[in-house]
Formats: structure tokens, sequence, C-alpha cells
């Protein structure tokens, strides 16, 4: 196997002592076919013992090992190395969230925002055990499938500037969600989750920038969701107007 | 005490968008809809000349193809390719058409865009007596 010695330059911030964050570089030696988990795990494991980072499957299933990877937020466990030719990579923290310690971010807003949307399934109806279980066809599975998908990594927070400017915006992941819910044949819960998802800091106030769907691991396309909410609320307000329409 | 001591990085609020490329290409965006409406407001300008008479009609068409009013329209076009070009990219992530177990592919929705809009363009141009 053939190995090459990289410079990873870590963003470290250590709350009980420094005042600011600072990069610090590693030379590290890989393997050619190494992730930038691999690299981060060397340092962990035979330099640096005290550097902090969030991980767990390695296999962009988690969505744990979301950072900014040279200015881009990526899994760090599907940056292979190999596509960073130079031999230098950057590393830092999640943007548009505070430091917790080093490349750890304080994730609370987000989990918040998540609640608020009501990421479940509000049933059309309350069926019990022996009434069997809720069907579904798989075309009307298919409307609401990519959205699933999202593993919370948080990539697409880290490059929305609408986000970064303002923290009130609910997001791209919860808004997907929301959507995913909304798209979901057994479910009845919009009006329910219309209180964030369809106030000023909800859809929006997105802008549709779609730097969120360009970054996203599992190709989610938060902003898609987010326009088709917006078009869906739209209708309703057009259709308000009509005779017999809800105002 | 409390050993928490979150850091928080901070952004500019006036040149945010000068830190990433897609930012520069999304503001590209936003900007060409000012060209576009004020192209627009021209034209809109121009109809009620030429509802004032021929003098007036006369006046207007001067402005437009003077040197300024030429390279203004040209900037506009510049910007209205911008403008077309990115929103129909768009389209398919805004609409969503879902048929039976399928989602209709986004290449035939902004296909379709471009088809409407060369359509639309043809019949104007030979309405004009240009084509």
């Amino acid at each position: 196997m053939s190995e090459r010695t990289i410079e990873l330059e870590v963003l470290r911030y250590r709350p009980e002592q420094d005042q600011e964050p600072f990069f610090q570089t590693y030379k590290v030696p890989c393997e050619e076919e190494w992730v930038v988990l691999d690299a981060l795990n060397y340092v962990k494991e035979e330099m640096d013992r005290t550097l902090s980072y969030r991980w767990s499957c390695h296999m962009f299933v988690c969505g744990s090992c979301g950072m900014m990877i040279d200015g881009e937020p990526k899994l760090a466990c599907k940056a292979f190395l190999k596509d960073y030719p130079t031999g230098k990579i950057r590393v830092e923290p999640l943007s548009n969230f505070p430091i917790e310690r080093d490349l750890v971010v304080v994730l609370d807003d987000f989990v918040e925002k998540l609640e608020s949307v009501k990421p479940y399934i509000i049933p059309k109806e309350e069926r019990t055990v022996e009434q069997g279980e809720y069907l579904q066809t798989p075309a009307q599975l298919k409307a609401f499938k990519q959205y699933t998908l999202c593993i919370n990594c948080l990539c697409c927070y880290a490059v929305c500037p609408q986000y970064g400017l303002d923290e009130s915006f609910v997001g791209p992941a919860a808004l997907a969600l929301a959507h995913r819910y909304n798209m979901d044949s057994r479910d009845l819960g919009r009006a329910a989750r219309d209180d964030v998802v369809a106030a000023a800091e909800g859809i929006w106030h997105c802008s549709f920038v779609g730097a969120c769907s360009q970054v996203c691991p599992k190709d989610v396309d938060p902003a898609g969701a987010i326009q088709q909410a917006k078009f869906a609320h739209g209708i309703d307000y057009l259709t308000s107007f009509l005779p017999g329409g809800k105002r | 005490m409390n050993p928490r001591k979150p850091y928080v990085r901070p952004i500019s609020k006036t040149s945010w968008f000068m830190t990433q490329g897609r930012y520069k290409v999304y503001m590209l965006h936003e900007i060409s809809s000012l060209f576009v409406a004020i192209y627009t407001a021209i034209l809109i300008i121009g109809l009620v000349r030429l509802g004032e008479g021929e003098a007036a009609w006369q006046g207007w068409l001067d402005a437009v193809t003077s040197p300024i009013g030429v390279i203004f329209h040209l900037i506009a076009f510049v910007f209205a390719l911008i403008h077309t070009t990115s929103w129909f990219k768009a389209v398919p992530q805004a609409m969503r058409i879902q048929r039976g177990e399928e989602i209709v592919p986004g290449k035939l929705i902004v296909g379709a865009h471009y088809g409407v809009l060369a359509a639309v363009s043809l019949f104007v141009l030979i309405l004009a007596g240009v084509a």
C-alpha cells in the first residue's frame, strides 16, 4: 500500500485555555485510500489525544462527522484524501454554529428547531393493532422518500447564508423533514406544523440560494423541498379566495 | 463554574457573499432581476409614449437608440440571459412532477421551458416582422 504524508491544518479551540480558535498543523502519514476521518483518527490515536471531533459509523450513515474540509461542508468519512492532491487539507468545525471544542459544534439550536417542526407522523386516523398497518403504495412512498434520507449532518446549515446571518431561520434540514411528513399519505399534520413551517422564519425566510442542496451528501435537496412547500402555501392562499375557500 | 464557553465565529453582514463562488453566482442571479425590471419599466414607458402620439413615440425611440440606450440594452440583455438560464436551471427543484412511481427528469422540465421560450420568441419576432 502506498503512503504519503499530508499536512492536516485543524482548527483547535479549547475553551478552558483558548480565547479564540487557532490552526494547528499535523503531518500525518496516510494511506492512499484513506478519508479525512482516518487522518483525524490517526492524529487522535498516535499524535494528539486532546483533539476532539464527532464521528461514529465511518460509512456516511450516522451524520456525525460533518465538518468544513477546505472550506466546504462535508462528511469527513466521505472526503477521500486522493481528491486533495496538494497534500494540504484544512479542517474546521461546521460554519454557522458556535464551536464547543475543536471540531465539535453546539447543536442545541438545530435540535430545538427539528423538534419544533414535529418530525413524526401525525396520523390521519388512529388505528388499533387489530385494524392492521397503514397501507401505502409505492407511488405514495416515492412522493417523500428522497426527504427521508436526511442524516442531520448539518452540512446544509453550514453553507446556508440565511441561517448564518440570522439564526432565527428554521433552516434547510428541519424544513425538508417537515416537508417529508407533509408529503406522507399517512400524515395529517401539516396544519400543526404550519405554525413553524409557514412562519416568516420558516420557508419564507429562504431566498433559494440553493447551496444546501449542492452540498448535501445524501442528495436530499432541501432547497427543492422548501420551494415546493412555498408553492403549496401559495396555492392555498390563492384558493382561499375561491368560493368555499378557507381563510 | 460552567466550563462551557462556545465560540461564535463572526460573519460579515456586508461581504458574506464574497466568501464563496456559489454565493457570488447567487448574487449575480439576484442582481439580474434589477436589470430586467429597469428594462421592463423602459418598455412600459415606451407604450405610454406610443399612446401620447407620434412626437412622444419618436422621442422615446431616439432615447433607446442613442448610444447610452444601446449600451444599457446590451448590458440588460446579458443580465436577462443570466436571469433566464439561472432560473430555468432551478425550476426542477421547485417544480417536482411525479408520474406514477417516477419523478419526471429535471432535464425534460428545463428543456420544455427553453422550448416555450423559443416558441414565444419566434412568435414575437414574426409578429414584429423580423423573422
